[in-house]
């Protein structure tokens, strides 16, 4: 079902062009099928080390979002952005090592699957705290603001999450100091078997922008082009120095919380309500009734993507698991380690 | 909405605001002379809000205070020998002499000693308030939450906390336009802490916090509100911090011309004004007033100067069960 055209086209600077909505595809379609394999296949031959967390069913969120990325920026993901990885350059197979704790892993197996990133290409690693790195972007962006080039810090974060005290400094700094911040809300309704109206009284999480004096929009999160329009307007405001944004999206975790849960609390007939709203079926129908797309240029992507997929977990695969000598190498500094110039 | 206070009533207002500058004076006094132990922290020109506030509560309900609601402590039923024994360590003073400040309460007067760490009332009143509805008693409790405080990541918790559970707490914002040295422009992007209330969805109201009887008024409204189960509500006070963040603070960051133009709207001279204009007070039920707090001040300054410091033996009295 096509969006309508109408409310993609209001307050929308450019629309995005063929080569980047086809990006768009590849990377909805890539998050897709790679987290397949983490959660049903490896995972279920006992290969995952840790828990397995996906982003499945809201992988608009982050793509939309992050696919506008520009060098220099940075971004701090959750444990439901994994495409934010791989847009930033990420080798897949450095993030499949992650998953089987490997030493080519960005945290050489000494870290579980989402707790991944790579300051190198602007990625702040996510904790189990969720919420902390929202400040730490603040921090960046302070940075980003001095340096005066236009970057920008995306940060994202649930509407558990939004309850804690991390959120709400984060967001007040950022409008007080008017930092370059993105500040995106994936309101998935579940915060593990907490619902959202335990998270919060008010209707929608965009009234918060304004609370702290920043705009704050709602827009649909399985609908990849209304998320991509609202962030290119919050990454526009934010490179021109007018300070930060919220964007609530909405979406539906019709997962459990992970892989070990099988959330039972969640209403069925609520789950199957929202998987007739995938994401990434919406934008290929789209994409293929306005002619922007062929089924054998779909086909030929399906295909693309299931072999990169096969040489990227060979490669994580062939890499060792750590040895036990080197439990402590990287937790002190070495002479000629840190901070050399 | 008029509320109805009788003459006593105004009178009673007046002494406990005539009372909370009197110790406030009292306590800078000692604290020159090297008396108090720690710091002191004045509560100058903002005696309105504790007072307001305070006086429009039921003795069931609780307050959690902070540095400068000495005049809400006060109504709660402390007296100002507490202060002056708190202040000057001695060993019969609400903490027994281990701790300074206003960082005393009595869960019996409804009062949840205040600590260093603004913004951690706010989620300790909202737990209050749960078991008060949990118990489906009638009680109300009050925060007080300064603009600096507001922006603490507590803060935001317990106000979003109660807001979701329809809670039975009021926050006081008491909005003096300065968190020590920082102003309230870089303290926050929104013109009032009343607009943060907007990203809870509960009702907030701003208020002119050196107008007693406006306070009085809000808070009257929103307690009640609050008591039938309406949820938490937000009444912001705009006053402003006559003195230093502490004595130690000279203040010397804030405009002259903001002083100057806060003394003239000093909420003691504010109320005197009313309360000649409405006939509702004599010179001799001043003097009368004066005279009692002159007294009170006196003999409670006299007992705690000449009360003893605790005994070292006793250092570890109360620290485990």
């Amino acid at each position: 079902m096509p969006v309508a055209a109408g409310k993609r086209r209001a307050g929308v600077a450019s629309k995005p062009d063929a080569e980047t909505l086809e990006r768009i595809l590849y990377f909805l379609k890539l998050t897709r099928e790679a987290e397949y394999r983490i959660e049903r296949v490896l995972y279920r031959q006992g290969k995952i080390v840790g828990g397995v967390y996906t982003s499945r069913g809201q992988e608009a969120i982050t793509v939309g979002t992050a696919i506008q990325l520009i060098d220099g920026d940075v971004v701090t993901p959750t444990h439901r952005d994994f495409a934010a990885h791989v847009i930033r350059g990420l080798p897949l197979a450095e993030i499949f090592c992650n998953w089987l704790g490997r030493v080519g892993a960005p945290t050489r197996g000494r870290d579980g699957g989402p707790h991944l990133g790579d300051i190198r290409r602007g990625i702040i690693a996510p904790v189990s705290s969720v919420g902390a790195w929202c400040a730490v972007a603040c921090g960046a962006a302070l940075a980003l603001q001095r340096a005066g080039k236009g970057n920008i810090a995306l940060t994202f974060f649930g509407e558990g999450t939004s309850a804690r005290g991390d959120i709400h400094e984060a967001m007040n700094l950022a409008a007080v100091m008017k930092l370059p911040v993105v500040f995106v809300c994936n309101n998935n309704a579940w915060a593990y078997s907490t619902p959202a109206k335990k998270e919060y009284a008010v209707k929608s999480l965009a009234v918060r922008g304004p609370a702290y004096g920043m705009p704050g929009v709602s827009v649909d999160g399985n609908d990849v082009l209304a998320v991509y329009a609202a962030a290119q307007k919050a990454m526009a405001r934010a490179r021109a120095g007018k300070g930060p944004s919220l964007i609530e999206c909405r979406t539906f975790r019709v997962t459990g919380h992970s892989a070990h849960d099988a959330a039972e609390y969640v209403p069925e007939r609520l789950k199957h309500r929202w998987e007739k709203k995938d994401p990434i079926d919406r934008f290929q129908k789209l994409l293929l009734a306005r002619r922007l797309v062929t089924q054998e240029r779909i086909a030929a992507l399906d295909a693309a993507i299931q072999k990169e997929l096969d040489e990227a977990i060979a490669q994580a695969e062939g890499s060792p698991l750590p040895e036990g000598g080197d439990a402590i190498k990287g937790v002190y500094c070495e002479p000629g380690d840190c901070w050399s110039k | 909405m008029p509320i109805r206070l009788t003459r006593a009533q105004h009178h009673e207002l007046y002494y406990f605001l005539r009372l909370n500058r009197r110790v406030d004076e009292q306590l800078t006094s000692l604290y020159r002379q090297g008396k108090v132990v720690g710091g002191l922290y004045s509560g100058l020109g903002q005696e309105a809000v504790s007072v307001g506030t305070a006086y429009a509560l039921e003795p069931q309900d609780l307050i959690g205070p902070v540095i400068r609601n000495a005049g809400a402590m006060l109504i709660r039923g402390f007296r100002p020998r507490d202060f002056f024994l708190q202040y000057m360590g001695r060993r019969d003073g609400p903490t027994g002499g281990r701790d300074g400040n206003t960082h005393f309460g009595d869960l019996a007067r409804g009062v949840v000693a205040p600590i260093s760490m603004l913004g951690e009332t706010v989620p300790v009143m909202a737990g209050i308030a749960l078991a008060a509805k949990i118990r489906g008693e009638k009680r109300v409790a009050v925060v007080y939450v300064g603009d600096g405080a507001s922006s603490t990541g507590p803060f935001h918790e317990g106000v979003n906390f109660a807001a979701v559970q329809k809670l039975p707490l009021l926050i006081v914002a008491e909005n003096n336009g300065w968190a020590y040295s920082t102003p309230i422009e870089k303290q926050m992007a929104v013109s009032s802490m009343a607009t943060r209330a907007k990203g809870y969805g509960i009702r907030a109201v701003t208020v002119d916090g050196n107008d007693v009887l406006a306070v009085y008024a809000a808070t009257r409204a929103a307690v009640a509100r609050i008591r039938r189960g309406g949820g938490p509500e937000m009444v912001e006070c705009l006053t402003m911090r006559m003195k230093g963040h502490a004595e130690h603070d000279d203040a010397r960051y804030v405009p002259k011309v903001v002083f100057e133009k806060w003394r003239t709207r000093d909420p003691i001279l504010l109320f005197e004004k009313y309360l000649a204009a409405k006939r509702l007070m004599t010179a001799a039920e001043k003097a009368a007033i004066e005279g009692r707090i002159e007294h009170e001040i006196r003999g409670d300054v006299a007992f705690a100067e000449s009360s003893p410091l605790p005994a070292p033996e006793e250092a570890a009295r109360s620290v485990w069960a």
